[in-house]
């Protein structure tokens, strides 16, 4: 160690002052390189398709890899990637996919059948570790393969090289969207089983953008891919800057070192409102934000009178109107654009006058009796803002809160628990985005029984109803059925015994350069922007 | 190496004790399939009891092994070295900038004793010891990025050179200004307050009488006798500056998003990425220690008097 760092020392010290005094400028770029720069607060945490489980990674990879499918930002419908034409049996449980034949890997091979059975098998293995090994679980012999009971997968088949055959263990409606996730991504085998695993730093696939340049902390370089089977990116380059403050970020938004930016100004910034006013986008985000209560712990076990009554104590009009301008109030679980959402479910308006006889129903009458209850957020100021308003609204029923803020990790640890034993944490502020379009991808992770604790069901929620609507809808092939399933999924937990306090359907806010052309304001969030698409007109501004 | 030793210790203890556990946020953080949960606890040895881990991060750090980065798969000691040089050039950029303006402006000060030039040297020196390094970072980036435009606003830059023969890439120099000058202007106060005090007390001295007496000129007094030995203090003030920013200056990085290993430590200890928290730290400390060493040394040349000997 000492060694090391005497080394480091010695080198770098006659380089850098001279270097100091003299200084030096960049070269201006070639004015008709199309280029496109945006912000992430911070690197992904990883650019392997199998193990991302975040927005940040899966904004690198969504341009880099491909999967058989993909989705369409703006109607969010299912359409071919890799695949170029897939059937599904009429029993629901067959997909037969045929890829295209123009699609070829960064490296120049071709895409082949035994490509997609490679990159499952990766995905199920158990070594891999992913975290959305869920994802293919559907296929017949998935379980036993990541089990290592057996060495292949018996509903994986690939009869020809541009033909590939999957067989569920039984119908699973919401299978063809799972596949549109990033980590169903089509990988090169000569790469991906590298044991030096230099695909950590440097990903390969067959998406529009080839892996460029990785530098920690501060910037992802990605370059137009001329193979790319949907035809060459009008943009040369993407530059993906990390930047942490927000309002350092913004700065260099306005200097324009940035097109694109995920965070917009203070609202009550009206200079810079109306200086930017034409680059500021809203738009809804598919994700619902709540406060979670820990059904498992006393007072809200068996208690849905209690869990009504603070549901109508907060005002979430003035909590979005006026305190965080922005979210859409929710009334209910399904945000707006899932099919399943129900615009007509009443809800928790707010109502302090219902709320303090269902304080008295529930044997708690003006909070006569009732301990302080600890709310639990994680670390950042709207966070606390949302608990800080929770608790001066729900002071004026009789309920004390004592609002608990701790980092992301130790909130996880705190709100999810052990698979035996619940959190400590009696409420907690949360917020879900659908990993894929379909209501199943916020029911079943957050209120199916199946998913108890650590998995998603943090809250430990169990009803039997709701679990069986839900189990019904995962069967139904007709798409109005199931949202029709779901809607009364819904109106049960929402209505008869909800599991959390509904506060708002999420919106995104980003800042578009008026010389960004092409631009999806996409309800998939900013992270899920088909490059692809962009163009840079300056001259057009 | 004892330092060091019990530095690794402590470090593990409170690394250990922190709440959340790391095989969560690894295996997706919100929900997370039992089945993963365990495998991953399984791969880095999470299961294992306490002091079994402890042990074996002992053992393998006498082996000079850092350990692998649970987030980004790869060895610790290759995230030091990425990110250690811009911590360094700016600690470097940083010291001069700020043991030049003190020293000139501490001179001044003491020279002009009870003027208005030690009176506005002193104020400025308070100001600057007093300010938050977050809000200066801010205002200057605010002045001389976004409304001069003189500065670019933040970055390391994409184009800098390459250190020759070494992966290590130079930062594009006019980046550098910014995060320089914020946090010299913190250690810049300090270092003139010394120097000012130091150069008064050596300036009443009685040798410097005899050497006057010798017929010495006032300039040859000032540069030989006085300001040598007035620089002792000086020399530790900065020498102990310079110690302090190679830990990472935390918030100058996080304002002018510099790609830093203080930055780096703190993400790590969010996302429980438990080896780059332990590595990072202990290579910090030894830093700590060797410019400490350095500095001693340092006396060596600047006071006759002073003699290391091996004692026991």
């Amino acid at each position: 160690m000492q060694k090391r760092s005497v080394l480091v020392l010695a080198f770098l010290a006659p380089a850098i002052l001279p270097g100091l005094a003299c200084g030096r400028s960049r070269p201006p770029a070639a004015p008709a390189e199309q280029v496109f720069r945006f912000r992430l607060h911070e690197d992904p945490p990883t650019v392997d398709p199998a193990l991302a489980s975040d927005q940040f990674s899966e904004a690198v990879i969504l341009n880099v890899n491909r999967g058989l499918v993909e989705l369409d930002p703006q109607t969010l419908e299912v359409r071919p990637a890799v695949a170029a034409s897939w059937t599904i049996s009429p029993d629901g449980r067959t997909y037969t996919f045929q890829l295209r034949d123009g699609a070829v890997f960064h490296n120049g091979r071709k895409v082949a059948a035994d490509d997609v059975g490679y990159s499952f098998m990766r995905l199920l293995k158990q070594e891999t570790n992913s975290p959305r090994r869920f994802l293919l679980e559907p296929i017949e012999g998935a379980r036993e393969f990541t089990d290592g009971k057996s060495a292949s997968i018996d509903g994986l088949l690939t009869p020809d090289e541009r033909t590939v055959v999957l067989r569920l263990t039984k119908p699973f409606a919401p299978f063809l969207s799972q596949l549109t996730m990033a980590n169903a991504a089509i990988l090169p085998r000569e790469v991906y089983d590298d044991p030096q695993k230099a695909y950590l730093r440097a990903p390969s696939g067959c998406g529009p953008f080839r892996f460029s340049r990785w530098e920690q902390a501060n910037f992802i370089e990605l370059v137009a891919f001329d193979g790319y089977y949907g035809g060459r990116p009008a943009l040369d380059r993407v530059v993906i800057r990390m930047i942490e403050n927000a309002t350092s970020a913004l700065q260099e938004y306005l200097a324009g070192g940035l097109d694109s930016l995920d965070e917009t100004p203070e609202e009550t910034d009206a200079a810079m409102q109306a200086r930017l006013g034409g680059e500021i986008h809203r738009y809804p985000f598919i994700g619902t934000g709540y406060i979670g209560f820990n059904m498992a712990l006393a007072p809200f076990k068996g208690n849905a009178a209690l869990r009504q009554a603070l549901n109508y104590a907060v005002d979430k009009e003035y909590l979005w109107g006026v305190l965080l301008p922005g979210n859409q109030p929710a009334n209910g679980i399904i945000p707006p654009g899932i099919p399943g959402h129900d615009p007509a479910l009443p809800g928790y308006p707010h109502d302090e006058a219902k709320a303090r006889s269902l304080m008295a129903r529930a044997g708690y009458p003006a909070g006569k009796g009732l301990q302080p209850i600890a709310l639990w957020v994680n670390t950042g100021e709207d966070n606390r803002k949302i608990a800080e308003q929770v608790q001066s609204d729900l002071k004026k029923i009789g309920v004390t809160i004592i609002v608990r803020e701790v980092d992301w990790a130790a909130y996880i640890s705190g709100v999810s628990g052990t698979q035996d034993k619940p959190g400590q944490a009696q409420m907690f502020r949360f917020g879900w985005y659908l990993d894929y379009p379909d209501a199943d991808a916020i029911l079943r992770p957050l209120l199916h029984s199946s998913n108890w604790g650590p998995a998603g069901n943090f809250g430990r929620y169990r009803n039997a109803e709701v679990d069986a609507l839900i189990d019904a809808a995962l069967d139904t092939a007709d798409a109005e059925r199931r949202a029709d399933l779901y809607r009364r999924a819904e109106r049960i937990a929402v209505m008869e015994d909800p599991p959390w306090i509904f506060l708002s359907y999420y919106q995104s806010k980003t800042l578009y350069k008026p010389y960004v052309k092409g631009v999806v304001l996409s309800p998939l969030g900013e992270f899920r922007l088909p490059l692809e698409r962009l163009k840079i007109e300056r001259g057009a501004t | 190496m004892p330092v060091l030793l019990l530095a690794a210790a402590i470090v593990w203890v409170f690394v250990f004790f922190l709440p959340g556990d790391p095989a969560r946020l690894i295996a997706g953080g919100a929900s997370a399939d039992p089945g993963v949960l365990e495998s991953i606890r399984q791969e880095w040895g999470l299961d294992r009891p306490a002091p079994v881990q402890f042990f074996h991060y002992l053992g393998k750090l006498v082996r000079f092994d850092l350990g692998t980065s649970y987030v980004q798969r790869r060895p610790v000691a290759a995230i030091i070295a990425d990110h250690f040089p811009p911590t360094f050039i700016l600690a470097v950029a940083a010291v001069l900038l700020a043991a030049g303006g003190g020293l000139i402006l501490g001179s001044l000060a003491a020279l002009y004793r009870g003027r208005l030039v030690d009176s506005l040297v002193l104020g400025l020196a308070l100001l600057g010891t007093s300010l938050p390094v977050f809000w200066l970072g801010l205002i200057l980036m605010l002045l001389f990025a976004s409304g001069l435009e003189w500065l670019p606003v933040l970055g390391y830059g994409m184009d800098g050179a390459f250190l020759p023969f070494t992966s290590i890439r130079l930062p594009e120099w006019d980046h550098l200004v910014l995060p320089a000058v914020t946090l010299s202007l913190v250690s810049m106060g300090a270092i003139a307050r010394i120097t000012r005090a130091s150069l008064i007390e050596a300036g009443t001295a009685e040798f410097l009488q005899t050497a006057r007496a010798k017929g010495a000129s006032r300039a040859r007094v000032f540069a030989r006798h006085t300001l040598q030995n007035a620089l002792i203090p000086v020399v530790t003030v900065i020498g102990l500056d310079f110690a302090g920013l190679l830990g990472g200056a935390v918030a100058t990085e996080y304002v002018f998003s510099w790609p830093g290993l203080g930055k780096t430590i703190v993400r790590a200890i969010g996302l429980r990425d438990l080896p780059v928290v332990e590595g990072g730290v202990l290579f910090l400390t030894a830093i700590f220690v060797l410019v400490s060493l350095a500095v001693d040394l340092a006396y060596l040349y600047l006071d006759p008097r002073v003699h290391y000997t091996h004692v026991g």
